[in-house]
């Protein structure tokens, strides 16, 4: 009797070597000896994190152990294992979030800590000190803006505002946008038009690229814009046939249409606008403060960048929102909310706050922090220039608490590509808009009840 | 001696010399549009990879530009370096292997003991159970990606390497198909014969039926092993940071201070995590392959 192929293989080879096999991987088990170099061990009290990577760096955890004596355990978000750990009664003790969109629904549903508490007794995070983002961060039931703080922003951008390259403008012979006085957002579109570059049929450099955080966070800031507001008043629906909503929807079909920039039917190869605009690809990019970070080090594209501020409908309201505000906060199933209350101190208060302040990418979100920000170099001093005077400008656009701003962008994802293909009128679109949202806001606000 | 009739060498009748270069030529034609479809395959299937290669060897400015940049300017070698220092990449290689090892392992021998069950032995409702294993096949693992949590947590097996002895332990129904598929190919005299020898099953199973699997042995597990390599939902959901496996860190850690993506570097390391799995398929390709035919599957 022969193996099919290869040697024979004994009954007490074959369980030596599966046993060896097994013992080797069974000495893993226990996870300690298993880390990557976090460089954090010892007895102390532990903190679990869950955050994106580059949110909190492997040497600010050693800091952390270091200055605090807490160790810092990160954990990758991700909204499928938030949900599990909070389901399974064992949450992080901090949890990453988007503060505009994400605290509504997280406060709505009990399971977030209010840290008015905390803060009341923080010799770190004093209330004056606090820039007005963080607002975005209360909820008082109904009204994102109000209420008690439920957590806080990191650093924070004017997500309408614009960055513009120049060289781009030179060479397309348009005027430059003013950086104190918004242009309109007819003027934004005439302008990316006039900037667009194709050849052979293929977009070689778009004109502008103004898609917001999310869609409904987009959509939600355009209507504050023109002077209306996408939510009712409790939040519970949806109305896109407003005139104010039907004018900044038929702006982004028409942004959308044109295929001056990036869109659900003219997707960015790169993802995002960052590599684009860094390519010398994209003439305008509404991305924000934020984007210096990106910016300044590459000095020939810092010395042609300028950012413009947020547009406005023309009659309509200047405001300027911020379709983000990424911070942290405390699920109400903490296991160790003091510890945790510790290291939101040193994050958004201490070191981490203050490297993240003088990188440019984005504004701190205390007020004492601001003489942190990048403005040795000239274009530095430039932007922040206009970045101060957009501050006055500054307002919360409440979101609502009974669906995600991800759900929202799933259903317009589904049914706004056969505006932008131009298969169905705006109104058309205004309709289905709100049946499918308003059904999924519905299904939300039974759940909260 | 056989009597062979031959013919005598002048009866022997050859083609006239040009149609024996015709058919040369039709054989070369054919040959050449066989291997320019084989070239042409090949380039197919090994065009995303070697798009990889050179996506990590570029600038991010050489891979956001329009037209497209086929070959990098100056051929980025640093970017490998970067992507291996930027993480600690031969812990999480390490945690990987431990995970796909474990399962691989485990997984292989527990599928081959339920593929065993099912080619050999009767037992009443045998069909219906193999049914209900082909049919949780169909299940996705999205489904059962909470109540997996749940239990876990409730075990409180989360950030540790248990889950996968467990599912090792379990066997994979896919791996028990494979098993039994090429289990009932064997001859039934073979095991009668162990029986009338003194044989149980189990021994059976160990020392006739076992020592004959090497394909299929070989073929579970590189199989089991590139599926655990290069799963990321499962030790994203249940590892924590620096617990977690080499797939999880490379999406998700080259990032720039701002949190948006360093694709060059994020190429560069898909390429260095693939190699592994590449290795292990040339080495033991030879098993693998054996291994599906003979188990009647393809």
């Amino acid at each position: 009797m022969r193996p099919h192929a290869g040697a024979s293989l004994s009954r007490r080879r074959f369980l030596s070597l599966s046993a060896g096999g097994t013992a080797v991987g069974a000495a893993a088990l226990s996870g300690c000896a298993m880390q990557v170099s976090s460089g954090v061990s010892g007895s102390g009290e532990t903190v679990t994190v869950m955050v994106k990577s580059g949110d909190i760096l492997p040497e600010q955890v050693q800091q952390a152990k270091k200055d605090l004596g807490i160790k810092i355990v990160l954990v990758k978000f991700d909204i499928t294992k938030l949900i599990a750990m909070l389901t399974s009664g064992n949450p992080p003790d901090l949890v990453r979030g988007v503060g505009a969109v994400d605290l509504p629904y997280f406060a709505a549903r009990d399971v977030a800590e209010e840290l008015d508490p905390y803060f009341a007794r923080s010799s770190v995070l004093k209330p004056e000190d606090l820039d007005p983002v963080n607002d975005l961060w209360r909820f008082d039931g109904r009204t994102q803006g109000k209420g008690p703080r439920y957590g806080m922003a990191k650093d924070f951008s004017q997500d309408s505002m614009f960055w513009y390259n120049t060289a781009a403008f030179d060479k397309g012979g348009v005027d430059y946008p003013s950086e104190t006085e918004p242009v309109t957002y007819e003027e934004w579109l005439d302008n990316a038009k006039r900037l667009v570059q194709r050849k052979s049929g293929q977009t070689t450099v778009f004109g502008g690229s103004f898609n917001g955080l999310t869609r409904a966070t987009l959509l939600a800031t355009m209507t504050a814009s023109a002077g209306g507001s996408l939510f009712s008043d409790d939040f519970s629906r949806v109305d896109f046939t407003t005139p104010e909503a039907r004018k900044a929807l038929a702006w982004y079909m028409d942004y959308a249409k044109t295929k001056v920039g990036p869109s659900l039917i003219q997707p960015d190869p790169n993802g995002w606008d960052g590599p684009t605009y860094q390519a010398g690809r994209l003439a305008m990019s509404n991305a924000g403060y934020w984007m210096g970070g990106m910016i300044y080090p590459d000095k020939k594209l810092a010395k042609v960048s300028r950012l413009a501020p947020a547009p406005m409908f023309a009659g309509g309201e200047r405001i300027s929102a911020c379709q983000g505000g990424t911070g942290l906060w405390m699920p109400r199933g903490a296991k160790n909310k003091d510890a945790a209350w510790r290291v939101f101190e040193w994050f958004f208060g201490e070191e981490p706050a203050k490297g993240r302040a003088s990188g440019g990418w984005g504004i701190p979100t205390l007020k004492s922090l601001r003489s942190l920000m990048p403005a040795q170099e000239d274009y530095q001093k430039r932007v922040l220039k206009a970045q101060e005077n957009e501050l006055k400008h500054f307002s919360v656009v409440s979101f609502t608490p009974y669906t995600t701003a991800d759900a929202i962008d799933a259903l317009f994802n589904q049914i706004a590509p056969a505006a932008m293909n131009g298969q169905i009128s705006v109104d058309t679109l205004a309709g289905r808009l709100n049946s499918a949202i308003n059904e999924q806001l519905k299904r939300g606000k039974e759940q909260v009840g | 001696m056989t009597a062979t009739s031959l013919p005598p060498k002048s009866s022997v009748v050859l083609p006239p010399k040009s149609s024996m270069t015709d058919i040369r030529v039709r054989v070369r034609a054919k040959r050449l549009v066989l291997y320019t479809v084989l070239v042409s395959a090949t380039g197919l299937f090994l065009g995303p990879f070697g798009w990889l290669i050179l996506s990590g060897l570029k600038t991010q400015g050489e891979l956001a530009a329009s037209p497209v940049h086929w070959l990098p300017d100056v051929f980025q070698w640093h970017n490998f370096a970067d992507a291996f220092n930027q993480i600690d990449f031969l812990g999480y290689a390490r945690n990987s292997l431990i995970i796909a090892l474990l399962y691989a392992v485990l997984v292989t021998l527990s599928s081959a003991w339920v593929g065993f069950g099912f080619a050999r032995l009767d037992a009443p409702g045998k069909k219906v159970l193999f049914g209900v294993l082909l049919g949780s096949m169909m299940l996705p693992q999205m489904v059962t990606l909470l109540p997996t949590y749940l239990i876990f947590a409730k075990l409180g097996m989360v950030d540790t390497y248990w889950p996968w002895v467990l599912w090792g332990l379990s066997a994979a129904p896919y791996l028990v198909f494979l098993f039994r598929q090429f289990f009932a190919g064997m001859p039934r005299e073979l095991e009668e014969a162990a029986i009338v020898d003194g044989c149980g099953y189990t021994s059976i199973f160990w020392r006739i039926f076992l020592p004959q699997s090497w394909p299929v042995l070989s073929a579970s597990f590189i199989i089991a092993f590139t599926w655990t390599w290069g799963d990321y939902i499962a030790p994203q959901l249940l590892l924590s940071t620096d617990r977690t496996t080499l797939a999880v860190a490379v999406m998700t850690t080259y990032v720039n201070e701002g949190g948006t993506p360093v694709p060059e570097l994020q190429a560069a390391a898909s390429v260095m995590y693939v190699v592994p799995i590449l290795l292990i398929f040339l080495v033991a390709q030879r098993g693998f392959v054996a291994g599906m035919s003979t188990s009647g599957l393809k």
